[in-house]
């Protein structure tokens, strides 16, 4: 059989729904068009610089050429040291040409990779709470990793190569028809075979390659996996699976790369034979000329080794061509997210007061299915309200509403009077601030993690806030204290610890409101009570939603609310929903003895 | 061996006692697709050097004028045309396949190894070291092992062409056999620290994308607390950091770039004016000065190979020096050392569960409920009872827990694998779908359906539903994305849980599976979690007041021993320092029900 389809499985496809938009061809032209505009003048000299050492690398074949001229004419009194010197003049010029071209190569396409980079971290930080709290972070997370990269060796590379791969041949036929006129149509002989089958292999190879990468990428990380999971592995006895797993990955990723070797068969030959033909034309008609007295010798030797020179941009041209496709996908999933709009808000919607009310709220994530029904309450000011009811049942759903993520479908859920979902973001967490049990800790100093809740707070307020949360302790003992280095790769804080600067953060940050989203289910029940002692500290005086999970925390609120099926089925506090009997009652029972 | 025949069914066992000792096997094991690489090498660098030969008869027969010499030109390129073509073509193909053959094998290797290894990998500094073999450092031993072949291919023919021209032409043959050594070693001492630089940009590109990603990953905590400008700003400063290390890594490559021009271009200017110079006195015909020219043009492609083949060097000999390590590594414990887990078809053991340490006894069968003040012990306790725990050098020794009389760590590691499950604190969801997450090996008597009832899943499932890429949205062909990162820390756990009642195993060790998990479900799951383990042995380490209800045997544990055993209710009410540890009383409040029930005796 000769041809090969691509392998069934492609491991770049898409696992889940992509849930930000991805720009269309028109948003990212106009991109690019302004990238492009932004750094004008970095391009122009990169090309000039680029032209001038292709000039001066076509000295050598045109002195050779009439050095044969003069020395097959018979001349006794060649030029030679003044032709050699120019010769060594040419090439210095060219070297050092060469040395500009590859440098501001570089510094181009780095500019441009910084400005991608930062402008896709400024858009992602401007997205909406409510589009993030539905997107999740993973799709946003591979762009900034995956597409930034793959733009990176593109931008590093491809953008600047290809650059001058064109010049590079542009001048060379330009030499060539200075060379020989009529000599310089012959290199086109060569050219509807190759233009063919390029077409053949661009329209292949840009997802073929993704493809690959992505099985090899997925090699990798099944082996991290094994690694990281090394105990469940092994007490689950997954040992011999995932051997088995590791080998399928590695027939999926290695059908690929058989696949585009197969690409490239049919591509290389072409390539090759391309450039033979070219230099073989140029030689056999350019003799045939000479024979007839059309050109000089001179003039075909230039021409032949010009021509011998092509190989080279073409090369480059080839190399880097899908790389730009390629480029061309991942550019649009980072200029994709400029499409979401983001929420401006209504700065007019002020509230007064603290008080917070949901009137008839119903609210669902998914048209006509609603995860909240017919809910109607009033939090007073410093009242605390815990959310109890089993999984699934919308309390996260409704604490999230209460924090102004989500506005509600039908009805209406105020704050002081004020609609929470037309409110800015930068005005709603001014007064109302949800944590959950996801208490990131950010890479960088413990005094970056805790002065984004308030940038221009001193290290003096740091530490009052940290001693606020029982953490001044721990907190003291550090050797570089504020400026020592946590999270990921530095310091691992415990779940408590990161707990406690997530507290510290509200502290500093002093909302009025806050939801608290099963905040310490993660921690362990021992560090959990500790934490919860400093929590009190934190609250007091303050108005608390904390959907609960463990029922002390339901037993000490001032008020509760059982949410079962998207409704709130008992609302009172402890001693009354206790003394009615119902699930709450039932449930106290069994948990208090 | 071709690419379509991967994977090795067995990829062999490789030598590690050294880096290049690693590397030395590798090339062994495919010493065939070595040859047959070196043999195209040689066709495809052999005719590329021959092309100009062909060019100078043409000149040659353009100068003398005459029109056969100028057939024959033609002649002489269709041939080595050919030659370059067949030989690019084929070398390029033998070439990646032992690339990707060699990479193939380390791969393989590694995940037998981690398979092996298990969790002794998670005690030791090791698993970082695997995970940087398998992302970065197979790429780089595989490039070496292939470019050898090519390199030496290149070799021989720069050889060649010196040899060829010096018998052609002695004089011009000792210029360009002078000259080539130099222009094949000169850019040697500019690559250590331009690849020096490489890293320091690639470290600092690593950094900013460490920001970025970590930024992204707690945007929610940003944008519901504030603080986006001051974390740009740093982002930028990575970013700026990232271009300068870049720019300065590309001012050295470009230095290098200008290097491998002007060096070649000097031969080309020294053999031209000797050339011309010869050709002047009648030794050599116009023809050959362009076959000699066009000649060390050329030979600059196979001279290339030199510097690559350096780089390869110095950049796969840590990488192999690494894998070299990690492929050594084996299990410190006794009859552990199986290299193929879970196929021994050893006699499972089975009776009751007792740790000697701590005292606690759980009989067969029954469902016990151990309470214990402090997570770690209860960790360690955890991991005793599972047997073979990976142990830190320097650990003092403790007794191993018994089933049905045997010490387990004396047992060989598949048998006690079979025979106890233990789920620890933090239990890893691997990613793959729901039915793939579930597919453990099991007993076969408790299905998937059964155990996520148990577990309380429902909103799981309907939670996958949602997230689905198909429109039927069946959530059991759902992808869980790495370590359940888009569920809740509750839904992890009873996921988790499932899994474990998947399995099925005759002892269970469970450790606080619910404390993410709400009042509400745990009560329910309390319930169901025994009747899913009716007739099996089940120990869960918890402080949950509605897991500990559920079960037949309750053991307090203070300190290092078993100090109480009852159930839930008897304990509850007769023992304090139980009381205490479950219902979560303050001090205070201790005193304050001291105080009322002695008011209450007293009355």
């Amino acid at each position: 059989m000769i041809g090969l389809a691509p392998p069934a499985y492609d491991p770049a496809a898409p696992t889940e729904a992509t849930k930000l938009p991805v720009a269309g061809t028109a948003t990212v032209r106009a991109y690019i068009a302004d990238l492009a505009r932004r750094h004008r003048k970095a391009f122009l000299l990169l090309v000039t610089v680029n032209a001038v050492a292709v000039i001066a690398s076509m000295a050598g074949p045109y002195l050779l050429g009439s050095l044969v001229e003069e020395v097959s004419a018979g001349a006794e009194d060649v030029p030679l040291v003044r032709t050699m010197l120019l010769f060594t003049a040419a090439l210095v010029v060219q070297a050092f040409f060469i040395h500009r071209v590859r440098l501001r190569g570089a510094m181009l396409g780095e500019e441009v990779l910084a400005d991608l980079r930062e402008d896709f971290l400024v858009r992602s930080v401007e997205l909406p709470p409510g589009v993030l709290e539905r997107a999740g972070t993973g799709d946003l997370l591979s762009r900034i990793t995956t597409d930034v990269d793959r733009l990176a060796d593109a931008l590093r590379e491809a953008v600047p190569q290809l650059a001058i791969g064109v010049v590079w041949i542009l001048l060379l036929l330009g030499g060539l028809t200075v060379t020989a006129p009529t000599l310089a149509p012959v290199v086109l002989i060569a050219l509807p075979a190759l233009l063919l089958v390029c077409r053949w292999y661009f329209r292949r190879a840009p997802a073929a390659y993704r493809s690959e990468a992505a099985g090899y990428a997925a090699v990798a990380s099944a082996l991290t996996e094994t690694v990281d999971a090394g105990r469940t592995v092994e007490s689950l006895r997954l040992g011999p699976e995932r051997v088995a797993l590791s080998d399928r990955r590695i027939s999926e990723w290695t059908g690929w790369e058989r696949y585009t070797l197969w690409l490239r068969s049919v591509l290389f030959p072409v390539v090759s034979l391309t450039h033979v033909l070219v230099l073989a034309s140029v030689l056999l008609i350019g003799g045939f000329y000479v024979l007839q007295g059309w050109i000089g010798v001179g003039q075909l030797t230039t021409a032949a080794l010009i021509s011998q020179m092509l190989v080279d941009p073409v090369g480059i041209v080839l190399r880097w061509y899908d790389e730009l496709q390629v480029a061309q996908v991942s550019l649009a999933r980072l200029v994709g997210v400029r499409e979401v709009e983001p929420e401006a808000g209504d700065a007019d919607e002020r509230p007064e007061g603290r008080a917070v009310r949901a009137d008839d709220v119903h609210f669902g994530y998914r048209p006509g299915v609603d995860v909240l029904r017919q809910v109607t309450l009033a939090v007073e000011p410093g009242t605390r309200l815990a959310l109890v009811g089993p999984s699934g049942a919308g309390k996260s759903t409704l604490g999230r509403l209460l924090a102004g993520i989500y506005g509600p479908r039908t009805g209406r859920l105020t704050l002081g009077g004020a609609e929470l979902a037309r409110m800015p973001a930068e005005e709603v967490r001014s007064h109302v601030a949800l944590v959950n049990q996801e208490h990131h800790v950010f890479v960088g100093s413990l005094r970056d993690n805790l002065r984004l809740a308030r940038t221009d707070a001193g290290d003096e307020e740091l530490w009052e806030a940290l001693a606020a949360v029982d953490a001044d302790g721990w907190g003291r003992a550090l050797e570089e204290g504020l400026d020592t280095e946590v999270g990921s790769g530095a310091l691992a804080l415990t779940p408590a610890q990161a707990q406690q600067v997530a507290l510290a953060r509200l502290v500093l940050a002093d909302p009025h409101t806050l939801v608290l989203d099963e905040a310490t289910s993660l921690l362990d029940p021992r560090a959990a009570r500790h934490l919860e002692r400093s929590l009190a500290r934190v609250l007091e005086g303050r108005t608390v939603v904390a959907i609960a999970h463990r029922l002390h925390t339901a037993h000490d609120a001032d008020l509760i609310a059982v949410v079962e099926d998207g409704r709130i089925t008992e609302l009172g506090p402890h001693d009354q929903l206790v003394a009615a009997g119902g699930a709450y009652a039932a449930l106290w029972r069994s948990w208090h003895g | 061996m071709q690419i379509r025949d991967l994977p090795y069914t067995d990829p062999g066992e490789p030598d590690t006692r050294s880096g290049p000792r690693f590397l030395f096997w590798l090339g062994r094991m495919q010493l065939g697709g070595q040859f047959k690489s070196l043999g195209w090498g040689l066709l495809h660098f052999l005719s590329i050097a021959a092309l100009p030969y062909g060019v100078g008869i043409a000149v040659e027969a353009v100068v003398a004028g005459e029109s056969g010499g100028l057939a024959v030109a033609g002649g002489v390129l269709a041939v080595f045309g050919i030659g370059v073509a067949v030989g690019d073509l084929m070398l390029h193909r033998t070439s990646v396949t032992n690339w990707i053959t060699a990479a193939a094998r380390v791969q393989q290797l590694l995940a037998r190894r981690t398979a092996v290894l298990g969790a002794a990998l998670t005690r030791r500094v090791a698993a970082g070291e695997v995970v940087a073999v398998s992302t970065g450092d197979v790429e780089k031993i595989g490039w070496f092992v292939e470019a050898l072949s090519r390199f030496t291919a290149a070799a021989v023919t720069v050889l060649a062409v010196c040899a060829a021209l010096f018998v052609y032409q002695p004089a011009l043959g000792v210029v360009v056999a002078v000259g080539v050594p130099v222009l094949a070693l000169a850019v040697l001492p500019l690559l250590p620290p331009a690849t020096r630089r490489a890293d320091h940009q690639r470290e600092k590109a690593g950094r900013a994308t460490e920001l970025a990603s970590d930024t992204v990953a707690g945007l929610r905590v940003l944008r519901g607390i504030g603080g986006e400008q001051l974390f740009l700003g740093r982002y930028r400063d990575a970013s700026q950091q990232v271009r300068h290390a870049a720019v300065r890594s590309a001012r050295m490559w470009a230095l290098i770039s200008a290097v491998q021009v002007l060096l070649p271009g000097l031969l080309l200017v020294g053999v031209v004016w000797y050339g011309v110079h010869l050709a002047q006195l009648g030794r050599i015909t116009v023809g050959e000065l362009v076959t000699v020219y066009s000649a060390v043009m050329l030979l600059a492609y196979p001279l290339r190979h030199f510097e690559e083949i350096a780089m390869a060097y110095s950049f796969s000999r840590p990488s192999a020096q690494r894998a070299a390590r990690v492929l050594g590594l084996r299990r410190q414990d006794a009859g552990a050392d199986g290299d193929t887990p879970g196929a021994t078809q050893d006699v499972v053991p089975r009776g009751d569960l007792y740790d000697p340490a701590t005292g606690l006894l759980a009989p067969e069968g029954v469902f016990t409920a151990v309470v214990c003040g402090d997570p770690d012990l209860a960790g360690r306790l955890a991991e005793r009872l599972g047997g073979h725990a990976p142990r830190d050098e320097g650990d003092a020794p403790v007794p191993s827990a018994l089933l049905g009389g045997a010490a387990l760590d004396e047992l060989p590691l598949a048998a006690v694998r079979a025979a106890v499950l233990v789920q620890d604190k933090d239990p890893v969801l691997l990613s793959g779908t729901l039915a793939e997450l579930l597919d453990v090996p099991s007993s076969g008597r408790v299905s998937g359906e059964e155990a996520l009832t148990a577990a309380y899943c429902g909103d799981v499932l309907e939670a996958l539903a949602q997230a689905s890429a198909e429109p039927d949205g069946d959530p059991t062909r759902t992808r869980i994305t790495e370590r359940g990162r888009s569920l809740s820390g509750g839904q992890r756990q009873r996921l988790a849980l499932a899994r474990s009642l998947v399995a099925d195993p005759p002892v269970l060790v469970l450790d606080e599976p619910t404390s993410a998990v709400d009042a509400h479900t745990e009560s329910r799951i309390a319930g169901r979690l025994r009747t899913a383990r009716a007739g099996r042995t089940t120990v869960v380490l918890t402080s949950s007041p509605l897991l500990l209800d559920g079960a037949e045997r309750v053991v307090l544990i203070d300190g290092d021993a078993a100090v109480a055993v009852g159930t839930h209710q008897e304990l509850l009410h007769g023992d304090p320092r139980y009381r205490a540890v479950v219902t979560r009383e303050t001090d205070a409040e201790q005193e304050a029900r001291e105080d009322r029930d002695e008011i209450e005796e007293k009355a």
